[in-house]
């Protein structure tokens, strides 16, 4: 019988599954980033004045910014000059209809497992594609737009609506919030922008597809979501990238604003390229992701499963400012091989009765380190704020690790916030006891696994969940079957 | 412990030179002045205090206490008031048969110090009696530079006073001894550098009581360092209570190292105190070994309590328990920073620390930082946080018992920090420390009959 250490040794021989790359021709800015080249983006998304002014300042402010070191991952130096900055499929015009799309990118998506046509008509999933840097497609419009719901790529918005664009764009993540977050805001090529007006409640499930296709390319998407009034919208991301040698850097950030009872709900299924059982290749994702909760009893929830990229660096948060507001954060991580991940949230309380609940789920095996950094700040206005947090790690064998920091800073009397962690592996007795019960040891692994993610899992929408629980079983194969 | 790196050094600040006229001064007359070994000893730490400097609050580990303005301003070398028996009594703990050295702003009062008729193999000496008269083998015996650490260093620079405590193999200390540390504050702002070295050889026991007293009100900043070697199956018992008056500020570094089956428990209690600072390094180098650490800490008017905790288990089947209480009123602020590293061959590791504060006031603050860092995967480890206000229902309960609402609160305050006090293992301390709980308590008149 194999042991859980050694099949997940033999899943180090297993190829990523999303590990092609697709020959089209694409348009690209020569490598390197100065003034030049964040004007030239701006040329090429024909940018109105102010946001190129605004991509300058956030460059301009880059400059004088420190690559943050204080995250538990190691990774070499990045050259930020040996990267374009900007990679386009080479499309004339935008297509009119999904039809006119590329064949070869029709393709990839195909191989993805996401048929556009497919999607719109069965799913009923409206998605926003983004290969490379550029949105290929936006399905659904027209019937969101009927409900007054906008969906569309950031850089259409930032022509078609842009006094909205303007008026949310950097309120939360500002320009110069950290170091990745001012790159992305120099050089942000695409994205998602979903403004979904008062009272109206999304009727389907809104879903971006990121790739990374180009060697030596790095992404920088935005997601801007905004919910206003009353409003009800959930958003999926999904993300996958071919296999190459050389990392590639992906910098996002998202952004999202709730007003007065408003609900957003945001689910990432990242699947980025991890690299190779060496540690060689994969994507390195360091995103900002935040959410500000504005309005009263408005509500943000972040559901995340990771489970590729060489690198995951990212916080989704939640600024509680309305009162009674409410943040939430479901988390799966699983780093395998040589994958480092350094993920968590911050919840910021600033509203009376403002509540929040971290649930962080995070399985480490091979000689992958694994790093939950949380922080739950109570605010002196935060009167009867409650917060929960729980998390718990799992290691597969012994030369992976799992790390917990959370910050704790309570500044209200009345507030309370309670946090739990606890690590382990996989206990001999569960195993057995489901191998006594005739269970392969590989499905026994895969159900206390899965057991262990439920609650994290059960908040994804359909559509995720099967997906990401056939992820899960991937990621981990041989030790989760 | 991170080296300030070249790229990190703009989070120190550089030690204002107030410093180095207090060291030239005091270079003359501070224990072990004619020897060179000890001399050097000094100079190379000093200087490596200087090149370090003082954390800011941007150093990781100094992250919720602003050091750097507490201590970087002009400190002598705090000088010795007249202290008598009747001063001092009241704090003494441990039993009649008792030991104990008393010191006075950092310099033995061996007048009102009693070590003698010592059984078979255990020595209490004075270390800077040591210093003084065995320089040489006292420069190799306190070690040399380990990491950089601004305050061990500054210690080693100024040290002038502590004790040096050794058990050798099966030695038994049948009746605690106490270690009486007492501040008299004084007009001019002063500081106080003592250190503890406590090794016990296999199979000895140990209670030892560190007591540290303000007797008066005063800007005056105790740096003290603590080094800690316990033997195979060593056992020792450490109750520790800080009562620091007004003004008085305490900077503490414990290093404890504990080989197989050795055994550590101990009992941290920090009721006053402008500023205090309890920073410990736990090493289960051993197999088997048992640590418990407990603590309280109940700050109040502007208090800054910063409890600061290492524990790398680095041998396998290691046990360590972490049990921290925290009460903060009026503008208090409290941090609490408890960290379990769990090394690669450290398997069948149980650790646990748990960590529950209680805010009374809309001004106190709490910070925890409950930490894991773990490499092996046969563990259990698990940490908790908790703050929030008094439980409601318990409250309820109270007052359907007839009790007022205010009694009630007192009551449940008291409760909730005694739970930690009734661990301290000696009974004096227990009840010392009792007192003090009831005279931070709100309301805590009514509650005396408790004690």
């Amino acid at each position: 019988m194999a042991t859980a250490l050694e099949t997940v040794q033999d899943y180090a021989a297993k190829a990523y599954k999303y590990g092609f790359s697709t020959a089209i021709e694409s348009d690209m800015a020569p490598k390197g980033l100065n003034e030049d080249i964040v004007r030239l983006i701006s040329a090429k998304k024909n940018d109105p004045e102010w946001l190129a002014e605004w991509r300058l300042e956030a460059f301009r402010r880059w400059l004088t910014m420190e690559e943050p070191t204080w995250q538990k991952v190691h990774y070499p130096p990045i050259d930020y000059q040996d990267v374009h900055y900007y990679a386009a499929p080479k499309i004339k015009e935008r297509p009119k209809s999904l039809d006119e799309i590329d064949p070869e990118i029709r393709s990839t998506y195909d191989k993805l497992g996401i048929p556009i046509k497919e999607q719109e008509i069965l799913a009923g999933v409206a998605v926003d594609y983004v290969w490379d840097s550029v949105s290929v497609a936006t399905t659904f419009r027209a019937k969101l737009h009927e409900l007054g719901i906008i969906f569309c790529s950031i850089s259409e918005a930032v022509h078609d609506h842009p006094e909205l664009v303007r008026k949310y764009l950097g309120s939360v993540v500002p320009a110069g919030d950290n170091f990745f977050a001012a790159l992305n805001a120099a050089v942000f090529t695409d994205g998602s922008f979903v403004y979904v007006p008062k009272g109206v409640r999304c009727p389907m499930e809104l879903s971006t597809y990121f790739r990374i296709n180009e060697m030596n390319t790095g992404q920088f998407e935005r997601t801007l979501i905004i919910a206003d009034e009353g409003s009800y919208v959930s958003y999926l991301e999904g993300c996958t990238a071919p296999q190459r040698d050389e990392n590639q850097l992906h910098a996002a950030v998202v952004e999202l604003i709730a007003h007065d009872d408003a609900e957003i709900k945001y689910s990432t299924v990242q699947n980025w390229y991890p690299g190779n059982a060496e540690g060689k290749g994969g994507i390195y994702n360091f995103v900002t992701k935040r959410g500000a909760c504005r309005g009263k009893r408005s509500k943000i929830s972040w559901t995340q499963v990771e489970t590729g990229s060489a690198i995951t660096w990212k916080y989704p948060s939640c600024i509680l400012q309305g009162d009674d507001s409410v943040g939430e954060f479901y988390s799966v991580a699983v780093t395998n091989n040589a994958q480092q991940a350094d993920t968590g949230t911050k919840m910021i309380h600033i509203g009376k009765r403002t509540r929040s609940r971290i649930v962080s789920k995070g399985i480490s095996a091979g000689r992958a380190d694994q790093t939950y950094r949380g922080l739950v700040r109570m605010q002196k206005g935060a009167e009867g704020a409650r917060n929960h947090t729980q998390c718990d790690s799992m290691l597969i064998g012994d030369k992976c690790g799992a790390h917990t920091v959370p910050y704790i800073e309570i500044k209200n009397r009345t507030a309370q916030a309670e946090h739990e962690a606890t690590t382990s592996k996989i206990s001999d007795d569960q195993l057995f006891y489901c191998r006594s019960r005739g269970i392969a040891e590989e499905d026994a692994v895969a159900l206390i696994v899965n057991g262990f993610c439920r609650e994290v899992m059960n908040e994804l929408p359909m559509e995720f969940a099967v997906e990401a629980r056939k992820l899960l079983g991937i990621s981990l194969e041989g030790s989760v079957g | 412990m991170n080296a300030p790196a070249r790229a990190t050094r703009s989070r120190y600040v550089a030690p204002i030179p107030a410093f180095a006229d207090a060291f030239t001064a005091a270079r003359s007359s501070l224990p072990g002045k004619e020897a060179p070994a000890i001399q050097d000893w000094r100079q190379l730490h000093f200087d490596r205090f200087l090149e370090t400097g003082l954390p800011t609050p941007r150093v990781e580990q100094w992250k919720y206490t602003n050091i750097a303005r507490a201590a970087n301003v002009p400190m002598a070398l705090a000088t010795r008031p007249n202290v008598g028996l009747g001063d001092v009594q009241r704090y003494f703990t441990g039993g009649p048969l008792a030991r104990r050295l008393i010191f006075v702003n950092g310099h033995l009062a061996s007048e009102l110090s009693h070590v003698r008729g010592l059984p078979q193999g255990v020595r209490v000496e004075s270390l800077g009696k040591l210093l003084q008269d065995e320089p040489e083998w006292s420069a190799r015996a306190l070690g040399g530079p380990a990491e950089p650490h601004s305050f061990a260093d500054l210690n080693a620079a100024f040290l002038q006073s502590g004790a040096w405590i050794e058990l050798g193999d099966g030695a038994v200390l049948e009746h605690p001894l106490q270690l009486l540390f007492l501040t008299v504050g004084q007009p001019a702002a002063v500081m106080a550098h003592p250190r503890i070295v406590v090794r016990l050889g296999k199979e000895a026991r140990l209670h030892l009581i560190e007591t540290h007293i303000g007797l008066a009100p005063g800007h005056c900043l105790t740096n003290l360092v603590g080094h800690y070697e316990l033997g195979e199956k060593a056992r020792l018992t450490h109750d520790r209570l800080q009562l620091g008056s007004a003004g008085t500020s305490f900077v503490g570094l414990n290093r404890q190292r504990l080989a197989e089956r050795a055994e550590l428990k101990q009992t941290l209690a920090t009721l006053g105190g402008a500023l205090v600072r309890n920073e410990t390094d736990l090493h289960l180098v051993g197999s088997f070994v048992e640590a418990q650490l407990n603590g309280v800490y109940m700050p109040i008017g502007e208090e800054h309590v910063d409890n600061v905790i290492r524990i790398h288990h680095e041998a396998p089947d290691g046990h360590s328990d972490q049990f921290y209480k925290g009460v903060m009123d009026d503008r208090a602020h409290a941090a609490f920073a408890g960290k379990i590293i769990v090394h690669q061959d450290a398997q069948r590791t149980n650790a646990f620390q748990r960590n529950d504060n209680l805010l009374l006031s809309d001004d106190a603050e709490i910070s925890s930082k409950p930490e894991l860092e773990i490499y092996a995967d046969d563990v259990k480890c698990s940490h908790g946080a908790t703050c929030g206000e008094l439980d409601r229902t318990a409250l309820f309960y109270l007052r359907s018992r007839g009790l007022d609402r205010a009694q009630a609160e007192s009551i449940l305050t008291f409760a909730f920090a005694a739970e930690v006090i009734e661990r301290f293992v000696d009974p004096a301390v227990r009840k010392l420390a009792r007192e003090c709980l009831v005279a931070r308590t709100p309301g805590g008149a009514g509650l005396s009959d408790l004690l």
